[in-house]
């Protein structure tokens, strides 16, 4: 009860406080209060804990699609794969007195540059492949070599 | 009995059969599955997927057919197939099974360095992404329909069901006919982007591989992907045991069931479910018609990235590859490497690149897993 008191209070004396509903369509906590916003990008700290932000966004994104909720070390980070026009929003773990809550715009520089890491990502598979391939390849050549004049030699003698 | 019943009955009687619940759009679907069976039969395009394939659609398109529905709380006939098969993806882990009884490695594993080529030949997958979504895919279907370029039919169906198991009729009916096109899509490409000498560069026969090398080959790379990509190891696993066993040569039962009857048993089971699939209420949209242009797309810059990466790669080694050899980076195996193969003849007729492709092939069917694996990783 103190706790929603004083929510209420801090609602009511801080003005930046950010009373939108949503941001590009991403629910915004009630309570949160704005640090900084653009077009792309709103940030807000509020005073509720970390597992109360993400329960109130696991409330609020029921229904939703293609969102998914990754757990970080330093904070649980909610993306979506779907249409919406934001991308992610991260709520920072481990806030003494408040909670951190930051919701990103969808934007093509997080497609294409997750794209390129992917596609390099296939390369150093195959590249770590080819390392083991050919270290593995040069043992066991020479082992057989090895083995093969071992053999020679004792049919020989 | 008076008329009024007579004809009462007559009406409910008639009610129960096709006739009088038929829709014009089932018109279009008979038509596609037709189609199919026609590119099976009179072509040979792929006639192992593409008839079940096509006759799955057609027959799936009659109305009332008990086929991929309900009745009394029990699923249908094709439905039983389509839940256990494919949504539980089985059916793409035992073809891959399979496919590794069937591979021989050696020629990857004389030149590994081919593998980078099968990494190149991935382009297209990342590059139709953007492309695809672009046109109002989701990110997950923009996924599914990007490996279509990869060119392996078991892959895009296992990541198609896994990420947009709504696409899957339009992606695996595109992956495999854009596969069984590869002769007519690629030479024109590589043509355009090799000049005549580099289409007549000799490349040094193969060394040969020890059995040891080749039984070692399926558990290091098994290892490999495990570490680095392991949601993909159902794929990659099933198709090193299939190589293993094959390899071995200890169990040659076990090996001639994978590569003969079980295949084609889930062959049949995989053509059929893909085909019911495609019901014309839920296919007739405008995103197959996207699918098919940009797998077109996708397979053309595949075949790019392909020749381009041995471009690159010639900068740096002394002996070089001929490029030719580079557009069977995209799986289709064999198909593609006998491309290669081909298009070389035609330049030297003592120039055979069959073997030196297959290297880039095998390599294209690990990259393309390993890419499914990527996007897997970043949706789950």
């Amino acid at each position: 009860m103190k706790k929603i008191v004083f929510l209420l209070l801090v609602s009511l004396f801080f003005p930046l406080t950010a009373n939108a509903k949503d941001f590009l369509g991403a629910p915004v906590i009630p309570q949160g209060k704005a640090i900084q916003k653009t077009d792309s990008r709103l940030e807000l700290k509020t005073l509720l804990s970390h597992d109360e932000v993400v329960s109130f966004y696991r409330e609020a994104l029921k229904g939703f699609e293609n969102i998914k909720f990754r757990e970080w070390k330093d904070a649980t980070y909610i993306e979506d794969d779907g249409k919406m026009p934001w991308h992610s929003i991260t709520i920072s773990k481990g806030g003494k007195e408040s909670t951190d809550v930051v919701i990103v715009k969808d934007n093509w520089t997080w497609i294409i540059w997750t794209l390129v890491l992917r596609y390099i990502g296939v390369f150093i598979v195959l590249m770590i492949l080819f390392i083991g391939m050919s270290v593995s390849g040069k043992i066991i050549s020479r082992s057989v070599q090895r083995m093969g004049a071992k053999k020679a030699a004792n049919e020989s003698s | 009995m008076t008329a009024n019943e007579i004809l009462d009955m007559l009406y409910g009687t008639l009610h129960t059969t096709g006739v009088f619940n038929f829709q014009w759009n089932v018109i279009i679907m008979w038509g596609v599955g037709c189609l199919f069976i026609y590119l099976a039969i009179a072509k040979k395009y792929e006639p192992l997927l593409l008839l079940p394939i096509g006759f799955g659609i057609f027959i799936v398109n009659f109305p009332l057919v008990p086929l991929m529905g309900d009745s009394h709380g029990h699923p249908q006939l094709l439905q039983v197939f389509y839940h256990y098969g494919l949504q539980w993806e089985v059916i793409p882990c035992v073809i891959f099974l399979g496919l590794g009884a069937m591979t021989d490695f050696g020629p990857l594993i004389a030149n590994p360095k081919t593998l980078l080529v099968g990494a190149g030949a991935q382009l297209g997958v990342f590059i139709t992404f953007t492309g695809t979504v672009l046109v109002g895919f989701t990110l997950k279907e923009a996924a599914s329909v990007s490996i279509i370029g990869g060119a392996d039919g078991p892959t895009t169906i296992y990541l198609t069901q896994h990420l947009a198991p709504q696409l899957l009729g339009a992606n695996a009916l595109a992956a495999y006919s854009y596969m069984a096109m590869v002769p007519l899509i690629q030479p024109p490409i590589m043509r355009l982007m090799t000049s005549v000498k580099e289409r007549k560069i000799r490349m040094r026969q193969l060394r040969p591989v020890s059995r040891q090398e080749k039984l070692l080959f399926p558990l290091v790379t098994s290892a490999i992907i495990a570490l680095l990509v392991p949601s993909v190891i159902p794929l990659m696993g099933m198709f090193m045991l299939g190589n293993l066993m094959k390899e071995s040569g200890v169990v040659a039962r076990l090996t001639d069931s994978a590569q003969g009857s079980l295949m084609n048993i889930v062959t049949i089971f995989l053509g059929i479910s893909v085909g019911a699939t495609m019901q014309a209420d839920k296919f007739l949209s405008w995103k197959p018609l996207f699918i098919f242009s940009l797998g077109l797309l996708d397979f053309g810059v595949c075949t790019i990235g392909g020749i381009v990466t041995v471009k690159i790669m010639n900068l740096f080694l002394k002996e070089k590859i001929n490029p030719l050899i580079g557009s069977a980076g995209v799986s289709a195996v064999p198909m593609a490497a006998r491309v290669s193969q081909v298009e070389g003849l035609k330049y030297d007729k003592t120039n055979h690149l069959l073997m030196h492709a297959m290297g880039p092939n095998l390599a294209g069917v690990i990259g393309s897993a390993a890419a499914a694996g990527m996007f897997i990783a970043m949706f789950d």
